[in-house]
């Protein structure tokens, strides 16, 4: 059977032909059904291997970083420094029994980290990593990033909910309150960002930047906003209250284990990772940069900004819940408001 | 309309997870199966939408429905459920409804056939352009009214759950 | 367009039956929220048959939905309120006029 595509499905992400492969003929994949779902499944994986595998990068750092601060060496035993640490750790978790507790409900339980991590993972489609190379540029992709991971506000809340636990049940209100709480001032922090892009398209948005310069030049309280609200909304420091060790034991997973615990855990990362990916591609103009390959431009700027939310994760103090949506309503709220007039003003003058 | 057999398929894949995923919202006995129901039924409606040219309402559709509204009704559901592991009473009346349900259901799938209707015409590519022309010009109306709605809303949620007892 | 029209049909008789059984207070408002999707899946596809361009459809898709927002807004927090004084979600238990 032939497919025959519209325009508007916008089909040629599928087209291969930059990946320069001399052994392929990337045209099969066009011709047929199964070719497209072929290539889609090869894309499914490939996302998922790369969000794993920086997950396991990032949980690395994290340990050394946050060891540094603190005056310790970190994990040391298991490879060079230490490095072959997560790797074992993954093994453990998912050779470890998987406990659910007699009273939780069967179905949302398991669902629960499903809709925490693959919300997350979906979201790495649209991200621009190169000036032209995304995955899929979606004529409406900054819209598909906001909302695509808005879904896991559910996943959260029915963690919560499913565990039939006291501390989970606070936990998953605590998580999804927070949530949906900030995605208000976070989205409309971004919107000053496709104003001035003028599409939803994260491609576009990388050409708009080598037109002009760098997003966060012109928009920096949009950028304050992004990184704030971006923070409380993957329940980091100093936003983790849903998990605050000293009061609700692991907040919302408290009765998870094994495997489906590592769900959450790489959910939580995927998600700070991809929010850190497109902070990027938003205000720093993405792969944009001199000499070295836009990829690797791409890379060393979300590094910077991962390692920005790690050293504040060790040295930030927790807040309290009530001051945590305080924060959310009473400033962020119409902060980003004004930040939406006064960008709509200054740009109707500029241009 | 749907312009190839790929997307036939998968828009009728689509139609059955909606049609089974609203079935089991409305017939099971448990509420918290029936709000995930819920949510995979709006899921596979976005789908739909998406294979119908609506790319920016099907975003919507699971920007405010699956990561609001749903998130919503849990909240109500944790705030109001109390012996929540009893099944739910359903109405006497179940027969009746069942009655009218199949005449609605019959009617309006009778009607689909019955229509001869004009050719599907081309959607513009860039749909949010054209939806933004639309908002802000032909239909300025609509969107004026949302806001006020929206607004109404919001002032009559916070005076229901924070004003004074009944 | 057929195949849409039967589907919507058959959702909007599954959101009917829901409204007409169900006494729970929530899953009454998912049922309305389902008759309102089944309305807004014509919507959308209406609009590609008479001048598309205009998105005449798809606006008021975009309208039912924050609509259905609104709604449940309201209505949830209807629930909440009747929770409180009641103790219970059930519809046909709210019988605060029988003597």
């Amino acid at each position: 059977m032939e497919v025959n595509w519209p325009d508007w499905l916008g089909f040629d992400w599928l087209d291969l032909s930059w990946l320069e492969l001399p052994w392929i003929d990337t045209n099969w994949f066009h011709d047929y059904w199964y070719g497209l779902l072929l290539l889609g499944f090869f894309w499914g994986v490939l996302v998922f291997t790369m969000v794993g595998a920086l997950t396991a990068v990032y949980v690395y750092v994290e340990r050394k970083v946050s060891a540094r601060i603190q005056g310790r060496l970190g994990p040391m035993e298991t490879g060079p420094h230490g490095l072959l640490q997560t790797l074992v750790d993954v093994v453990k978790l998912a050779v470890k029994e998987d406990v659910r507790p007699a009273a939780a409900d069967a179905l949302a339980f398991r669902l629960a980290p499903l809709l925490v991590v693959v919300p997350a993972v979906m979201a790495f489609v649209v991200v621009p990593f190169g000036v032209p190379m995304v995955i899929r540029d979606l004529n409406v992709g900054i819209l598909y990033f906001l909302a695509v991971p808005s879904v896991t506000g559910v996943g959260l809340l029915l963690a919560g909910w499913a565990s039939y636990d006291n501390y989970s049940f606070l936990g998953g209100l605590r998580a999804s309150a927070q949530f949906i709480s900030y995605e208000i001032p976070r989205t409309l922090s971004v919107v000053t960002v496709v104003m001035l892009t003028g599409s939803l398209s994260s491609a576009r948005l990388i050409e708009a930047q080598a037109d002009t310069t760098w997003f966060v030049l012109l928009l920096p309280l949009s950028f304050v906003i992004y990184v704030v609200t971006t923070l409380a909304e993957v329940n980091r420091v100093p936003f983790d209250i849903p998990e605050a060790e000293s009061e609700l034991v692991a907040g919302f997973h408290t009765e998870y284990s094994g495997f489906r615990w590592s769900l959450f855990f790489l959910g939580e990362y995927a998600s700070l990772t991809t929010a850190s990916a497109f902070a990027v591609a938003l205000f720093f103009g993405g792969g944009l940069g001199p000499v070295l390959p836009p990829v690797v431009w791409f890379v060393l700027k979300t590094a910077v900004i991962i390692f920005f939310a790690v050293v504040l994760r060790f040295t930030l103090p927790r807040f309290r819940q009530d001051q945590l949506m305080a924060l959310a309503w009473k400033y962020f709220l119409p902060l980003s408001l004004v930040n939406l007039l006064l960008a709509g003003l200054v740009m109707k003058a500029v241009f | 309309m749907l312009d190839s057999d790929v997307q036939i398929a998968l828009f009728a894949a689509f139609g059955g997870v909606a049609v089974l995923a609203a079935l089991a919202a409305v017939l099971t006995r448990f509420l918290l199966r029936s709000i995930v129901a819920f949510g995979a039924f709006l899921t596979a409606i976005a789908g739909q939408f998406y294979l119908l040219a609506a790319d920016f309402v099907a975003l919507i559709q699971i920007f405010v429905y699956v990561g609001g509204v749903v998130v919503l009704i849990l909240f109500a559901l944790m705030l109001s459920a109390v012996g929540e592991k009893h099944p739910l009473a359903v109405s006497e009346h179940r027969g009746l409804g069942a009655v009218v349900a199949y005449a609605v259901g019959g009617w309006l799938v009778w009607a689909a056939f019955g229509e001869d209707l004009p050719e599907a015409g081309e959607v513009p590519g860039e749909t949010v352009a054209f939806l933004g022309r639309a908002f802000l010009d032909q239909q300025l109306v609509a969107f004026e009214v949302i806001g006020i709605i929206l607004l109404a809303a919001v002032v009559t949620a916070l005076v229901i759950v924070r004003g004074e007892r009944l | 367009m057929t195949l849409v029209l039967v589907f919507s049909g058959l959702l909007f008789a599954i959101g009917t039956y829901g409204v007409l059984t169900r006494r729970n207070a929530i899953t009454l408002l998912i049922s309305v929220e389902i008759l309102m999707n089944a309305a807004n899946l014509n919507f959308v596809a209406f609009s590609r048959l008479w001048e598309p361009e205009l998105m005449t459809g798809q606006v008021f898709a975009l309208v039912g939905i924050s609509i259905a927002a609104c709604e449940a807004a309201v209505g949830l927090a209807l629930i909440l309120a009747v929770f409180r004084r009641f103790g219970t979600t059930d519809v046909g238990r709210i019988d605060f006029l029988r003597g």
